[in-house]
């Protein structure tokens, strides 16, 4: 290659290079840069296709920033933003859930987001309620934005009930009748399908609270291991000790193992929310799947659990206004039924998304929002974050087998919360 | 055999020009430099940790608490539960694979057709990822339509399903059943290896002698397997005590503390409970647990080398 030749390429390689890394030199490319906003999720099925799109709405529809997302399993998410943040390499947003919300901001770890929602147009559209999930006090700020949110309802098997002449279950006594009337250990069948394994403390706060028990008092101090509380959670552990209306592998049984057996004929009732309402209507399907509001000991004083998926910003971030441009976006009418409209859904937070007709004529989706009326939520005590994860599940199931009581094994959650 | 010339004048180097350590040391640095950030820091730290209660996200709060963590162990029952649930873990689980490992490697020393196939077959739970394995042996033991329950079922054993997993008396058993079913190839191949190195003649010397198979097994096979023997087993007690991948997919250490054993204790601690002093406290207890039946271990392995000689 002659000499001149090369120098000019050498002189052109200088300034294309020149014109990518000198800072401030090239003024139009630098300032088209948009501000990245790290944010991290989990999603109950990590391959829906419905969050990518999103991010790339949003991103396509926000110029100045630049949303990149991380999807962690619900069961790591915890320890894992834990670590993250600890060694300063958290995102700058996150999915969160109220159980968490205690532990964090004791730890000053969550930006308070009231003066940016003070400037945010959809501020009204959430629904009035839902915004006590994001806080730890009523007077306090809002750390969580609200965005969907599950209430505990009662799935039953629609036709074996009716071949049983039994009434859908609204009480107790209902449940019971149904629970006992539909369990034969000779054809591996069962009334009811407790979850005692990974994740059941929602489930359990949906009946404890029913049966006239409470976390916490109006003070905020903790009463579970009350008489009451002793009572509603006996009453909860002879479902599967004295009763036996339970499968065997109930101790141990997870979401997966109890919308098995549910899916497989193996119970007759089921607790859990919408986000699994169009695997029951595919399995056993819709005809053979009713949906019931948790039934009450007493059916004047009906009570089941709400738990809020919202979104938050990391106090370590540096880029808390674009983050919470995304989370708030998020939290809007059309990226709201997006989402609640998607094989993740769960309750939208909106108020007009909420009264939209595919969900007020959706049976499951009706059910649980008309729950919401009386649905209690886990405090935001710093210890909910360590029971929800193991301090629920280890006690449980010690007194499922018989190993401590019932006043045992709330004394120890009382013990824990309180921490 | 080293020359004379040689050795005096290595002894030189080491002892006389301290020099001559620069460039060794150099061409070292990188590997001491991994070894000290991977092994030596975390160890550090750890101990540092058990000493102090720390706050992971407020650093600034930590405090240090004596040996507060060592004694509130010393009456945690939860940790005892959890060193007997770990000694029967690793008990169960190193005996079993063992036996299945020498009974697998004395089958594939055979001459058959497809051996070769069978050999490399026999890997399969091996090579399968711990994650796998676990929700495999989950769903199988699983106690409402179960593998293991249907199969045992319609031999008759049984008359109904049983809850492996939920049950105390039963659900660690069904975990080690799982790890035994992926480790025994391993012993199994180290002790084919083995025995693949015993030489013929030996076998032959043994039969032509009139030792029954039992007696050859016995006096020729099994002594000269014992090296290998006594190294796997040590390595997997270590690798046993600490792998709770499978104990926490499939019970999570339950039905309650069941199946717990002391490192998902401490993970338990450390990362659920965020009580990183006490999670690095039963850390260190399990590792002066372990390196107190290793130097047993190992001491009974020079007396036995010693008799041998």
């Amino acid at each position: 290659m002659p000499a001149p030749r090369r120098f000019r390429i050498c002189c052109l390689v200088v300034a294309a290079l020149a014109v990518l890394f000198v800072p401030g030199g090239f003024t139009p490319l630098h300032a088209q840069t948009p501000t990245v906003v790290h944010y991290w999720l989990w999603l109950d099925d990590p391959t829906a296709p419905m969050f990518d799109s999103l991010v790339k709405e949003f991103n396509a529809s926000h110029p100045g920033i630049k949303v990149e997302y991380q999807l962690v399993p619900l069961s790591e998410y915890h320890d894992k933003v834990v670590t993250a943040l600890a060694a300063g390499s958290g995102p700058d947003a996150g999915r969160f859930k109220d159980w968490w919300l205690g532990e964090f901001v004791k730890l000053n770890a969550l930006e308070p987001l009231t003066p940016l929602i003070g400037k945010w147009p959809g501020r009204a559209e959430i629904i009035e309620n839902l915004w006590e999930t994001g806080k730890i006090m009523s007077s306090g700020p809002v750390f969580m934005l609200p965005h969907q949110f599950i209430t505990f309802y009662l799935y039953y098997r629609k036709d074996w009930f009716a071949a049983a002449g039994l009434k859908p279950p609204t009480t107790f006594d209902d449940f019971l009748v149904a629970a006992k009337k539909l369990t034969d250990p000779t054809k591996n069948q069962y009334g009811f399908g407790l979850r005692g394994g990974a994740g059941g403390q929602d489930q359990w706060l949906a009946f404890f609270s029913a049966a006239g028990g409470r976390l916490v008092d109006g003070q905020g101090k903790v009463i579970l291991n009350n008489e009451q509380g002793v009572k509603a959670n006996q009453w909860y552990i002879d479902l599967f000790r004295t009763l036996k209306v339970a499968p065997p592998s109930a101790p141990t049984d997870a979401y997966a193992q109890c919308l098995g057996a549910f899916q497989a004929g193996t119970t007759a009732m089921f607790a859990h929310h919408v986000g699994s309402s169009v695997m029951v209507t595919q399995k056993p399907g819709a005809d053979s799947v009713g949906v019931v509001p948790i039934p009450a000991a007493d059916p004047k004083k009906p009570a089941t659990m709400v738990t809020m998926a919202g979104n938050v910003v990391f106090a370590g971030s540096k880029q808390k206004e674009a983050a919470f441009t995304f989370i708030s976006w998020l939290s809007e009418a059309n990226a709201t039924d997006k989402w609640s409209s998607s094989r993740e859904g769960q309750l939208p937070s909106v108020k007009s998304v909420s009264k939209l007709p595919r969900y007020t004529n959706n049976p499951f989706f009706k059910v649980s929002l008309d729950s919401a009326n009386f649905a209690i939520a886990w405090p935001p005590l710093p210890g909910v974050g360590y029971v929800s994860a193991q301090g629920w599940q280890a006690n449980m199931q010690r007194a499922l087998v018989g190993q401590i009581s019932s006043k045992d094994m709330l004394d120890e959650i009382a013990r824990a919360l309180q921490r | 055999m080293r020359s004379p010339g040689r050795f005096s004048a290595e002894a030189k180097g080491r002892h006389g020009r301290g020099g001559t350590w620069v460039l060794p040391l150099f061409l070292l640095s990188p590997a001491l430099a991994l070894l000290l950030g991977v092994v030596a820091y975390p160890i550090c730290r750890a101990v540092w940790l058990s000493f102090h209660h720390f706050e992971i996200l407020r650093p600034d709060l930590s405090q240090f608490v004596g040996l507060d963590h060592y004694r509130d162990l010393l009456t945690d029952p939860v940790l005892r539960i959890a060193l007997a649930n770990s000694g029967l873990w690793v008990a169960g689980v190193v005996c079993f694979q063992f036996l299945g490992g020498l009974i697998g490697a004395l089958i594939l020393n055979q001459r058959f057709p497809g051996r070769a196939a069978i050999r490399g077959l026999a890997l399969i739970p091996w090579a399968t990822p711990s994650v796998l394995v676990a929700l495999m042996w989950t769903w199988m033991l699983d106690g409402n339509y179960g593998l293991v329950n249907d199969l045992l079922v319609k031999a008759k054993i049984l008359s109904r399903f049983q809850p492996w997993l939920a049950q105390p008396w039963s659900a660690l058993p069904g975990v080690i059943l799982a790890d035994v079913w992926q480790g025994v190839p391993f012993f199994a191949v180290m002790l084919l290896a083995a025995l693949q190195a015993i030489p013929e003649d030996l076998f032959e010397a043994a039969r032509i002698d009139g030792a029954s198979p039992g007696r050859v097994l016995r006096h020729v096979t099994l002594p000269l397997l014992l090296p290998t023997i006594l190294l796997t087993v040590m390595l997997r007690v270590i690798w046993t005590a600490n792998y709770m991948d499978l104990i926490m997919i499939m019970t999570g250490g339950g039905p309650g503390y069941s199946s717990l054993t002391v490192p998902l204790y401490a993970y338990y601690t450390a990362y659920k409970r965020l009580d990183f002093g006490s999670g690095a406290t039963i850390a260190i207890v399990q590792v002066l647990v372990l390196a107190a039946v290793m130097v047993f271990y190992l001491r009974q392995l020079r007396k036995n080398e010693v008799m041998v000689q």
